[in-house]
């Protein structure tokens, strides 16, 4: 039940501060967007759309999150709780991935995609990659001018590969690169058995890891350094 | 409820809190006082179990805070000293999400909101709350789920005086419920009127530690001032233990020429003083 309510929470928070209308608005544009270019591309420019935004946002929009929490002392309170950090990661990362879902989905409608039981949880997949790596840039940084800063090789690492496999540039072996899975996915192509299993193993390591980084985070809030 | 034992704890290599030793029973107000940086926050998160990298031992409600799981929060209640909440959300609306992560079944949520005064604000942003507002809410907070302990870190600090009596109030009827309070303070007024006992921490280490009755008595400099007209007003002072001997107070009972007389004894704040070398404030 526990996990419900701060599902729920999130999502009533991220309405309060504007994202799902920020979302409205983005993707009324996208899809203007897709709808004025031919038809050729739309499958391409809808996955590079995807993947770029509603399935990256959880880097974005964590960073957001974090550090408005960490600006309102919440952190303090959810440490004294007994909220444990796996909760806190999945109701974020479930919420997000939610909102994620549902753009991707309005998107490749848009663009008469084929195969939306691929690119669904393609997105739904990436979402959650990228929400936990903002969530472990987000509990390092104490300003968002440093959040920004931290995500730019993020982005790098992610986005570059994967919009240059989308387009076939890149050599065979760097197919089972995770941002390459995740982009195979997004454009709707099955993934092969191993990049899915890679890319699992590093969604369960990501969730350790953000879990040590909210963990810490709390810490900090007592004042301990570890 | 709470046993410690030459607890140590240090941020630096320098010890921040040197082999303190105490023990607080169920349904006491324990106060801890002291100047900023003396201490008592580090003792409290140590505590609650948000420092967990100390020596000697620490139980409360049996548990050992370093080893405390997450269910070790069903039974404590935290106020810090600054605000906990959602700024964008509703007074109502922040207490009803943190009363959801508890097992147990809330408190009514209006009623504490009637009781701290915030009933007529409960739907208003807590963005648009004054500092005061702020505490009285963080503070109910705390309650929501009932605890055994609450931890309330300078819960007067910033009210008018009609709120803190209003907070002091509802501190006491938890205490009159069977809570057990632990209270960081520097504020020797709240520790006299609340707590049982006061441990008085200074440079991490416990320098004193008794009722705040036992503390100013056992000073001992009880006096009484009287003045009175001669040439314009006079004073004088006497101890209370010489009072019988003091004849021109005698003449002057007799006489009725009597100005003013008050008793005196001295503050804990005196007390903290004549045993630390420090003040409080």
């Amino acid at each position: 039940m526990r996990l419900r309510s701060l599902f729920l929470f999130d999502m009533r928070f991220q309405t309060k501060y504007g994202f799902y209308f920020l979302y409205t608005v983005l993707t009324a544009v996208y899809i203007v967007i897709l709808l004025a270019i031919p038809g050729s591309w739309r499958e391409k420019a809808a996955a590079v759309l995807i993947f770029s935004d509603p399935a990256a946002m959880g880097l974005f929009f964590m960073g957001a999150i974090v550090l408005l929490e960490k600006s309102q002392h919440t952190p303090c309170a959810l440490a004294v709780s007994p909220v444990r950090a796996i909760e806190y990661m999945i109701a974020k990362a479930g919420s997000l991935s939610a909102v994620s879902l549902a753009v991707a989905a309005l998107l490749a409608l848009a663009a008469d995609a084929k195969h939306l039981h691929i690119i669904l949880p393609g997105t739904m997949i990436s979402s959650v990659v990228f929400t936990l790596l903002g969530m472990i840039v987000a509990t390092k940084t104490e300003s968002l001018n440093q959040f920004i800063l931290w995500t730019v090789p993020v982005e790098f690492a992610c986005f570059a590969p994967a919009v240059l496999h989308l387009f076939e540039v890149t050599p065979t072996w760097l197919k089972y690169y995770p941002a390459n899975v995740c982009m195979d996915m997004v454009s709707g192509h099955s993934p092969s058995a191993a990049g899915l299993l890679i890319v699992m193993a590093m969604i369960i390591i990501l969730f350790i890891y953000s879990g040590f980084c909210v963990l810490k985070m709390w810490d900090h809030t007592g004042g301990a350094k570890i | 409820m709470i046993q410690v034992s030459n607890l140590s704890f240090s941020y630096t290599k320098q010890p921040f809190i040197s082999d303190m030793s105490f023990s607080v029973s169920p349904g006491e107000i324990f106060g801890f006082l002291g100047p900023s940086g003396a201490g008592k926050s580090t003792l409290q998160k140590i505590l609650i179990g948000m420092l967990r990298t100390y020596q000697g031992s620490a139980m409360v409600n049996g548990v050992e805070c370093k080893k405390r799981t997450k269910r070790f929060y069903e039974n404590i209640g935290v106020d810090f000293e600054f605000s906990t909440m959602y700024e964008k959300l509703t007074a109502r609306e922040n207490l009803q999400f943190f009363s959801s992560l508890y097992e147990k079944k809330p408190r009514p949520i209006d009623e504490l909101l009637e009781k701290a005064g915030l009933a007529r604000d409960a739907d208003k942003r807590v963005a648009d709350y004054s500092k005061g507002m702020k505490s009285r809410l963080n503070f109910i907070k705390a309650l929501l789920h009932d605890p055994l302990l609450l931890c309330l870190d300078e819960p007067t600090s910033g009210l008018d005086p009609a709120n803190s009596r209003t907070m002091k109030d509802m501190i006491l009827e938890e205490k009159a419920k069977g809570k057990t309070i632990l209270l960081t303070t520097h504020n020797m007024q709240d520790a006299t009127e609340l707590c049982d006992r006061v441990a008085f921490i200074a440079g991490g280490k416990i320098c004193a530690l008794d009722s705040p009755h036992n503390l100013i008595m056992s000073k001992g400099a009880a006096a009484v001032t009287y003045t009175w007209m001669e040439n314009g007003e006079r004073s004088a002072s006497c101890p209370l233990k010489h009072l019988s001997s003091d004849k021109r107070l005698k003449d002057l009972i007799e006489n009725n020429r009597l100005q003013s007389i008050h008793s005196s004894e001295p503050t804990l704040n005196d007390i903290f003083m004549d045993i630390t070398g420090r003040t409080l404030l």
